[in-house]
C-alpha cells in the first residue's frame, strides 16, 4: 500500500482531522464554480518567449481563465514578456501587483527579482527574490496555486533547462488539478523543465503548446458538467452505483482492491480521472476503463499519489527519538536486531529518516543490526526507494544531516550505503499480505485516513501481532486508534505514538489473508459484503425476538459470540485467564455442555432446538431454563449463525415448539441414574476430546506462526534476492564499463605495438633482444649488418649465428650483465675494421622489473669517431696556432679560449671561459673599441680590426683581431669566434724600420757631403781638368770600395788586411801587389774608422803607385800594425813603409793626401797621425782609439 | 772628416779662424773656455748629439747653426728657433750664413 497523498507540510490544514480535507476541498471547487475562473500558472525559463507567444496566439479569451506567467529572469532584468504576449493575445496582460486579486480575461507576469504566490485569489509579490540556490520561482507559485485554488488549479510546464516546475506540479496534482507538459517534436516532453516534470509521473498530459489551449477549454467545460452532477442529484449517485463495478475492475486487473479505500477518496480520485480522459460520465469512464489497459494503471497510479518526504513533521521525529527509539535500544547489543516496519513507504524517505535516526541514536560505533522493512504496493515507488537518490532541493533535511548521510551525484542526493543497507524495500500489501512479525516499530503515517474504519481495525491488529510487546506504533497526524485503543497505550497522544499493550485479546481476531490467486481476490471481497451481512443478521435477529423475547447471543461456526442481546450477563460465568469470545469459556458451567449439543445439533440440523429443565443458579437462586439454538441462514440457504436464546419464562409456556434429543430419550423410560451414568462417561470423553481439539488448535496456531515466520524469511529472501539482481545489474555495468575501457586500451596497446614495430623498423640502432638462455627475441633490421640474422632465426640462441663482427666475448658479457645487472660496453670492429661499434648490453627488465633477458644495442660510432679525430686535430691545430683563437656565444660569453689566448692575455681557459668578451678591454678604451664589442651581433662586427687589449697582468698589448661568425647549416649565426695576434714585434719592427730609413737618409747625405768635399778638395788640388777627372774618380771608387767592404759585412766592421787588399786590388799588378807585406793580428775596424782608415790608405796607394816604391820594380812597402791596452783603452798602431824605391823628394806644398792624413785623419779619429817623406820612402804612422772614449769618464 | 777639412777651408777662406773638434768632449772645452765667435754644430759627434754643446753656447750668448744630414727633424723642441744647414753644404749660405752672424753680433 502506498502512502495516499496528505497535506503538505506548510498547508493549513496540517494535523486537521480526518475529513477536513475533503470538506476543504469540495468548498473550494463551489467557490471557483459557476464564473471563477480557473487559474492555470505557466513556468517556462527565459528562452520560454516563444512557447509563451505560441500558447496565446492559440488560446482565446475567455470568462473561465486567468492566466499567471511565471519565467526565469535575472533580478536586474527587465522583462519585455508583458509587451510581447500582449501582442498575441487580446487579454489583459499586466505585470503582478501584490494585493492583486486575479480576474478573468487577465494574464499576470511575473515581476523581475521577486517572489510571486497566491492567497485566496489574490497575487502577493515579495521582493526580492531569494538568492539563486533557493530560487524556485515556478515551484512557489504552482504550490501556493495548488493550496489555494486545490482542484481547480491548473500548471502548465513550457521549454526551459532544470527542474523548477516539478515539485510544484507535484503539489497540483495532490490537490487534485490538472497538469500539463511541453511536448517536443516527438510528441515526448521536452528535455529540460517538462521532462523533470514528466519523469515525476504525474504530468496528465504531455502535449504540444500550440494543442494546449483545446485542452484547456475542455477541461473546464468537463469541469462544469462534474460539478454541476455534483450539486444535483450528481456524481454521488452516479458514482455510487458505478464504484464498486469500477473497483471490481481494478481488483481483476491490477489485483489491488481498494474497497476499503474511504468513499470520498476514491470517488475524488475517479473524478480526476475521468477529468483528464474527458469522459462525462462514470459509465463512459468504465467503458473506457475496459477498453483501455493503460487506463488501469493509470487509474491505479492515481490511487496511489504519494506525496511525502523527509523528517516530515519534524516534532514527531523529535519525539520519536526521545520516547521510542531510547527505549528500543535501551539493553540492546551488537547481536540484537531491531526491526521497523514501515508500511506504504512509497518513495522510500520516511524509511530512510527512521535509518538516519537510529544510525544517529546508536552512533558510529556500533550496536544492535537494523533491519527496516519498508513495502508498498506500488513497484514503481519501490523501485525509486531502492535506488536512493533524490532530486535536490531535500526538503525537510538540515545542511548537517545532507552532508552526514547523502552523496551528491550531479543534481542528485544518494543516501550513503550504510544507510541504504539498513533498508529492505519490497512490494507487500498490508491488506493482502501477510505481516512482519516481532517488530519494535511500526511507522504507518497518512496511510489509514484512506481506509475505512473495518480495515483500520483489521490493521491495528495486524500491528499488535506484529509487534513485539512494548514496541512502539506510529501513526499519522489526522490518525487515530478510535475502536482498538484496547490494544495500544498512548505514549504521546499530540505524535500519536502508541505502544503494545500486553495483552492477548487480539490473537483471536486476527485471520491472516492467505496469499494465492483464488482467496487474494475472494477474502477481500467477503469483506466488502460484510456490511451487508451485518445488517442482515440484525434484520433476523429482530425477526426472531418477535416471538421469543429472552436475551440471546449470536454465534458462529466455530462458536465464537458475535452479538449479545438482553441481558445475557446472567448466564456467562468466563473462564480465568485470557480473554475469548467464545461462547463455550464465557458460559455458565452448568449451561455449557448442554449449549454445546444444542448448538451442534442446529447447525447440522439447520432447524431450531430447544432444550428444556436446565436448573442454573443466577444470583445465588436456581432458576429453571429453557435453551434455545436455532440457525441463522445466509443467501445460500446454508447456516452461518446460531441465535442461542436463554428463555426463564419457560415454565409458563404452554405451547412447546420444539422437543429435545434428551427429553426423547427420557420418555423412552430409560433409567434416570443409568442415563446420568451415560452423561458423566460421554461428559469425560467430551472432556478429553476438547482438549484434544485445543491442543491440536495450539498446534495449528504454532505451525500457523512458523509459516509465518517463514514467510517473512522468504520475503526477506526476495528482497536481497531483488538486492542482487540490482547489484548483478551494476556489476554487469561495471563489466560493460571495464570491457569498453579494456577495448580502448587495447586500441591504444595496438596503436603503440604499431608505433613500436616502426621504431624497430625506421631506427639505425641495430637492438637486439635475449632471453635468459640468449635466444633471439626480436631484433631491428640494422642488425643483419651485424649478425647473419633471418626471420627464422628468433628462438634460436645467438651463439649459433656467425657474426660479422669479431666478438668473440658476446657470452661473457650477457653473463655478467644477467648476474650484476649493470651495463656492459665495449668497441667492436666490423670486418676489415671499416665499421666500428659501440655496444651496450643492459638488462632486460620487465614492467614488473623482473629481468628476463638481455638488450644489446650496437651504434655505429665510425663516423663519429672520425669526427671524434677531426674534431681533435683542429682543437691542436688551434691550441699551436700562435694567434689567440677565442670562441663567444651570442650574448657575448667567452665559450672557448686556446692555449695562445692563455699565453697572450695570462688568463687560464678556465678563468676566461664564461666571462664576457668586454674583460679584454682596458679601462681606457676608446668607444671606438667599445662600440665593436657592444655590437651583440658576432655578423655584424667587422672581419678584421686591430685593438688594444687588456691582459690579465693589467698591461695593454696591439692585437690583430679576426672576427668570424659561426653559422649553422642554414646560414643563421649562432656564435662568433675572434682570431687575436699580438702585434707589438710588428710594431717594433715597423718603428725600426722608420728608424732605419732616417738613419739611410742621414747616412747618404753624410756621404754625398763627403763626396762634395772630396769634390772641392780634389778640385782645388789639381793643376788639370784631366789630373782633376782621374783624381777624383779615384777616390770615389776608394770610397764606394770600402763601402762595398762594409756592406758585405752589414756594416758591422771591416778586417783591416781586407781593407788593404782592397785598396790594392785596383792594381792587377801581381808583381808590384806582392811586394806589399802586411803583419799584424786580425783585427776589425768599425765603419768609421774603416771608412776614414781607407781614405788615408788610398791617398798612400796612389802615392806609392805614381811615385813611392811601388812605381818602380824594386821598391817595397811594409804595412805592419798592432793593438796596446792603454788607460784601458785599446790603441792601434799603424805602420806605412815603403823602401827600395826611388829616392823620395819632400814636396813642397801639402797636398791632399797629406792633409787628410795628418789633419782629418786625426781629427777624425780622435788619433795622431805622422807622415814622413824620408829618402828610401815614405813613413806613415797612424795611432788611434778603436773604442770611443766614454764621454763620461 | 773631409767635410770638417772643406768647412774649415771655407770659413778660414772667408777670413775666419776655425778651431774643430769631432768629439763633444774637446767641443765642450773649446766651448767653455776659447773665445769664439760663432759655431757650427753637428749635431751627431761621433755619434754623440752635440745638444749639451748648444746648452753651453746658449748660455754663453755664441752664436751657432746645426748642420746636419738628419734636417731639421732630429732638432729638440728647445732649439727649434736655431737654424738647420742642410748636408751636403750649399758653401754660398755657408758664407752668407757666417757674414750675418758676425754682423749680428
Amino acid at each position: 500500500m502506498t502512502t495516499p497523498p496528505s497535506p503538505p507540510l506548510n498547508s493549513p490544514q496540517q494535523g486537521s482531522p480526518d475529513g477536513m480535507e475533503e470538506l476543504r476541498s469540495e468548498m473550494n471547487g463551489q467557490e471557483v464554480n459557476a464564473h471563477s475562473p480557473l487559474i492555470v500558472g505557466i513556468g517556462a525559463s527565459a528562452g520560454g518567449l516563444e512557447a509563451f507567444r505560441t500558447f496565446f496566439s492559440h488560446m482565446p479569451a475567455s470568462d473561465d481563465f486567468a492566466f499567471v506567467l511565471i519565467q526565469h529572469l535575472a533580478p536586474e532584468h527587465v522583462s519585455a514578456l508583458a509587451d510581447i504576449v500582449s501582442r498575441s493575445t487580446s487579454m489583459e496582460v499586466v505585470e503582478a501587483v501584490d494585493g492583486q486579486r486575479v480576474l478573468a480575461r487577465h494574464v499576470y507576469v511575473i515581476p523581475p527579482d521577486a517572489t510571486l504566490t497566491i492567497a485566496e485569489g489574490e497575487l502577493q509579490v515579495s521582493t526580492p527574490a531569494p538568492p539563486r540556490p533557493q530560487r524556485w520561482p515556478i515551484n512557489t507559485f504552482f504550490t501556493s496555486l495548488a493550496e489555494d485554488q486545490g482542484d481547480s488549479a491548473v500548471c502548465i510546464v513550457l521549454s526551459g533547462a532544470g527542474t523548477d516546475g516539478a515539485r510544484g506540479l507535484r503539489a497540483v496534482k495532490e490537490h487534485g488539478g490538472l497538469t500539463l507538459a511541453q511536448a517536443g517534436f516527438d510528441h515526448a516532453a521536452m528535455s529540460g523543465m517538462p521532462a523533470n516534470a514528466a519523469s515525476t509521473g504525474l504530468v496528465d498530459v504531455v502535449l504540444s503548446v500550440e494543442d494546449m489551449p483545446a485542452r484547456l477549454l475542455a477541461y473546464r467545460k468537463q469541469l462544469d458538467v462534474t460539478r454541476k452532477q455534483q450539486d444535483g442529484v450528481g456524481l454521488g449517485q452516479d458514482m455510487g452505483d458505478q464504484l464498486q463495478a469500477v473497483l471490481r475492475l481494478l481488483h481483476a486487473e491490477v489485483g489491488h482492491d481498494f474497497g476499503q479505500y474511504k468513499r470520498s477518496t476514491l470517488m475524488r480520485r475517479i473524478q480526476r480521472r475521468m477529468l483528464v480522459c474527458q469522459t462525462e460520465t462514470v459509465v463512459d469512464y468504465l467503458a473506457r476503463l475496459r477498453q483501455d489497459r493503460q487506463e488501469h494503471q493509470h487509474l491505479f497510479r492515481e490511487m496511489l499519489i504519494g506525496v511525502t518526504e523527509f523528517f516530515r513533521n519534524p516534532s514527531t521525529f523529535d519525539v520519536l527519538t526521545e520516547k521510542a527509539i531510547a527505549a528500543m535500544l535501551a539493553g540492546k547489543g551488537a547481536n540484537d536486531t531491531i526491526r521497523v516496519w514501515v508500511p506504504g513507504c512509497a518513495t522510500g524517505e520516511e524509511a530512510y529518516s527512521i535509518a538516519m535516526l537510529l544510525r544517529e541514536a546508536i552512533g558510529p560505533h556500533g550496536g544492535p543490526k537494523v533491519q527496516i522493512f519498508a513495502t508498498d504496493i506500488d513497484d514503481r515507488s519501490i523501485e525509486a526507494a531502492r535506488s536512493g537518490r533524490y532530486r535536490a532541493p531535500l526538503q525537510g533535511v538540515s545542511p548537517e544531516r545532507q552532508q552526514r548521510w547523502f552523496t551528491r551525484d550531479g543534481a542528485d542526493f544518494c543516501v550513503i550505503r550504510p544507510v541504504r543497507e539498513m533498508c529492505i524495500f519490497s512490494v507487500h500489501s498490508i491488506i493482502k499480505d501477510p505481516p512482519f512479525s516481532r517488530l519494535d516499530l511500526v511507522s504507518c503515517r497518512n496511510l489509514l485516513i484512506y481506509l475505512n474504519a473495518d480495515l483500520q481495525s483489521r490493521l491495528f491488529h495486524t500491528f499488535h501481532y506484529a509487534l513485539r510487546p512494548g514496541a512502539f506504533l506510529l501513526l499519522g497526524p489526522s490518525e487515530s486508534l478510535a475502536r482498538s485503543s484496547g490494544l495500544f497505550t498512548v505514549v504521546d497522544k499530540k505524535h500519536r505514538l502508541y505502544a503494545r499493550r500486553q495483552t492477548n485479546l487480539a490473537d483471536r481476531g486476527i485471520s491472516f489473508p492467505i496469499p494465492g490467486p483464488a482467496t487474494a481476490h475472494a477474502a477481500p471481497l467477503s469483506m466488502a459484503h460484510r456490511g451487508g451481512a451485518d445488517e442482515r443478521i440484525d434484520r433476523g435477529a429482530r425477526r426472531l425476538m418477535e416471538k421469543y423475547s429472552p436475551a440471546y447471543l449470536v454465534i458462529n461456526a466455530n462458536g465464537d459470540i458475535e452479538r449479545f442481546s438482553g441481558d445475557t450477563g446472567r448466564y456467562l460465568s468466563p473462564n480465568p485467564g485470557s480473554a475469548s469470545l467464545n461462547v463455550f469459556n464465557l458460559l455458565n458451567q452448568r449451561l455449557r455442555e448442554p449449549a454445546r449439543v444444542l448448538i451442534r445439533q442446529a447447525f447440522d440440523a439447520a432447524k431450531a432446538v430447544v432444550q428444556e429443565g436446565l436448573s442454573v443458579d443466577i444470583h445465588g437462586r436456581p432458576q429453571m431454563l429453557r435453551l434455545i439454538a436455532e440457525p441463522l441462514m445466509n443467501s445460500d440457504g446454508k447456516a452461518q449463525w446460531c441465535v442461542l436464546a436463554f428463555d426463564e419464562a419457560w415454565g409458563s409456556h404452554s405451547t412447546v415448539h420444539a422437543q429435545s434429543a434428551l427429553e426423547s430419550a427420557r420418555s423412552d423410560g430409560e433409567s434416570p441414574s443409568r442415563l446420568e451414568q451415560e452423561v458423566d462417561l460421554l461428559r469425560s470423553e467430551l472432556r478429553t476430546t476438547v482438549e484434544l481439539h485445543q491442543s491440536v488448535v495450539e498446534e495449528l496456531q504454532s505451525t500457523n506462526e512458523e509459516y509465518q515466520s517463514v514467510n517473512e524469511e522468504l520475503q526477506s529472501t526476495n528482497e536481497e534476492l531483488e538486492t542482487s539482481k540490482e547489484e548483478m545489474q551494476s556489476i554487469n555495468e561495471e563489466l560493460h564499463i571495464v570491457n569498453a575501457e579494456a577495448q580502448s586500451k587495447n586500441e591504444a596497446l595496438t596503436r603503440l605495438n604499431s608505433d613500436l614495430r616502426n621504431l624497430m623498423e625506421s631506427t639505425q640502432i641495430a637492438t637486439l633482444f635475449l632471453d635468459r638462455e640468449m635466444r633471439i627475441g626480436s631484433y631491428t633490421p640494422a642488425m643483419t649488418e651485424l649478425f647473419h640474422l633471418r626471420e627464422s632465426d628468433v628462438g634460436r640462441p645467438i651463439t649459433e649465428i656467425s657474426a660479422r663482427v669479431n666478438y668473440p666475448e658476446l657470452r661473457k658479457d650477457v653473463a655478467q650483465v644477467i648476474r650484476h645487472l649493470g651495463v656492459v660496453e665495449r668497441m667492436l670492429y666490423g670486418q676489415d675494421d671499416e665499421r666500428t661499434y659501440l655496444l651496450r648490453v643492459r638488462p632486460y627488465r620487465t614492467l614488473d622489473d623482473v629481468i628476463d633477458g638481455t638488450v644489446l644495442t650496437f651504434v655505429d660510432v665510425t663516423e663519429s669517431l672520425r669526427h671524434e679525430l677531426e674534431r681533435g686535430q683542429l682543437a691542436a691545430i688551434i691550441d699551436s696556432s700562435r694567434d689567440a683563437v677565442i670562441g663567444y656565444t651570442l650574448e657575448d660569453i667567452i665559450s672557448s679560449w686556446n692555449k695562445s689566448a692563455e699565453r697572450t692575455f695570462g688568463y687560464s681557459a678556465q678563468q676566461a671561459i664564461g666571462q664576457p668578451l668586454s674583460m679584454l678591454l682596458p679601462a681606457d678604451a676608446t668607444n671606438e673599441a667599445k662600440a665593436i664589442f657592444e655590437s651583440r651581433d658576432p655578423g655584424a662586427r667587422p672581419d678584421k680590426f686591430e685593438a688594444t687589449w687588456r691582459t690579465q697582468g693589467g698591461q695593454t698589448i696591439p692585437v690583430s683581431v679576426a672576427n668570424s661568425p659561426v653559422r649553422n647549416s642554414v646560414g643563421s649565426v649562432i656564435a662568433g669566434s675572434l682570431i687575436a695576434r699580438d702585434i707589438s714585434e710588428r710594431r717594433d719592427a715597423e718603428r725600426h724600420a722608420r728608424m732605419m730609413l732616417g738613419e739611410l737618409n742621414h747616412r747618404v747625405k753624410n756621404t754625398l757631403a763627403s763626396v762634395q768635399a772630396i769634390a772641392l778638395q780634389t778640385l782645388t788640388s789639381s793643376p788639370s781638368l784631366e789630373e782633376f777627372k782621374a783624381n777624383f774618380l779615384a777616390r770615389l771608387k776608394a770610397l764606394s770600395q770600402t763601402h762595398n767592404l762594409l756592406a758585405k759585412e752589414a756594416w758591422d766592421g771591416v778586417r783591416l788586411a781586407t781593407l788593404v787588399r782592397g785598396e790594392l786590388a785596383p792594381y792587377q799588378d801581381e808583381q808590384r801587389t806582392s811586394r806589399v807585406r802586411l803583419h799584424g793580428e786580425d783585427l776589425k775596424l768599425s765603419p768609421r774608422i774603416a771608412l776614414a782608415l781607407s781614405m788615408a790608405l788610398h791617398e798612400l796607394t796612389t802615392n806609392a803607385m805614381k811615385y813611392g816604391a811601388l812605381s818602380d820594380t824594386q821598391g817595397t812597402v811594409d804595412i805592419s800594425w798592432e793593438v796596446h791596452l792603454v788607460d784601458q783603452r785599446s790603441w792601434l798602431h799603424f805602420s806605412w813603409l815603403e823602401s827600395g824605391g826611388p829616392e823620395v823628394v819632400t814636396p813642397t806644398t801639402h797636398g791632399f793626401g797629406t792633409r787628410l792624413i795628418t789633419g782629418g785623419l786625426a781629427y777624425e779619429l780622435d788619433g795622431e797621425a805622422t807622415l814622413e817623406f824620408l829618402p828610401t820612402g815614405v813613413r806613415c804612422t797612424i795611432t788611434i782609439p778603436l773604442s770611443e772614449l766614454d764621454p763620461d769618464t | 772628416m773631409l767635410v770638417a777639412m772643406l768647412l774649415k777651408d771655407t770659413l778660414e777662406d772667408a777670413g775666419c779662424r776655425a778651431v774643430m773638434a769631432a768629439r763633444l768632449a774637446k767641443g765642450l772645452e773649446i766651448a767653455t773656455f776659447q773665445t769664439i765667435d760663432a759655431a757650427i754644430l753637428d749635431i751627431n759627434l761621433a755619434g754623440q748629439p752635440s745638444f749639451p754643446l748648444a746648452d753651453v753656447l746658449q748660455e754663453r750668448g755664441v752664436p751657432f747653426v746645426f748642420a746636419s744630414g738628419y734636417g731639421e727633424s732630429g732638432v729638440p723642441d728647445a732649439y727649434r728657433h736655431v737654424p738647420v744647414l742642410q748636408k751636403p753644404y750649399d758653401m754660398a749660405e755657408i758664407q752668407a750664413f757666417i757674414t750675418t752672424l758676425l754682423k749680428e753680433n
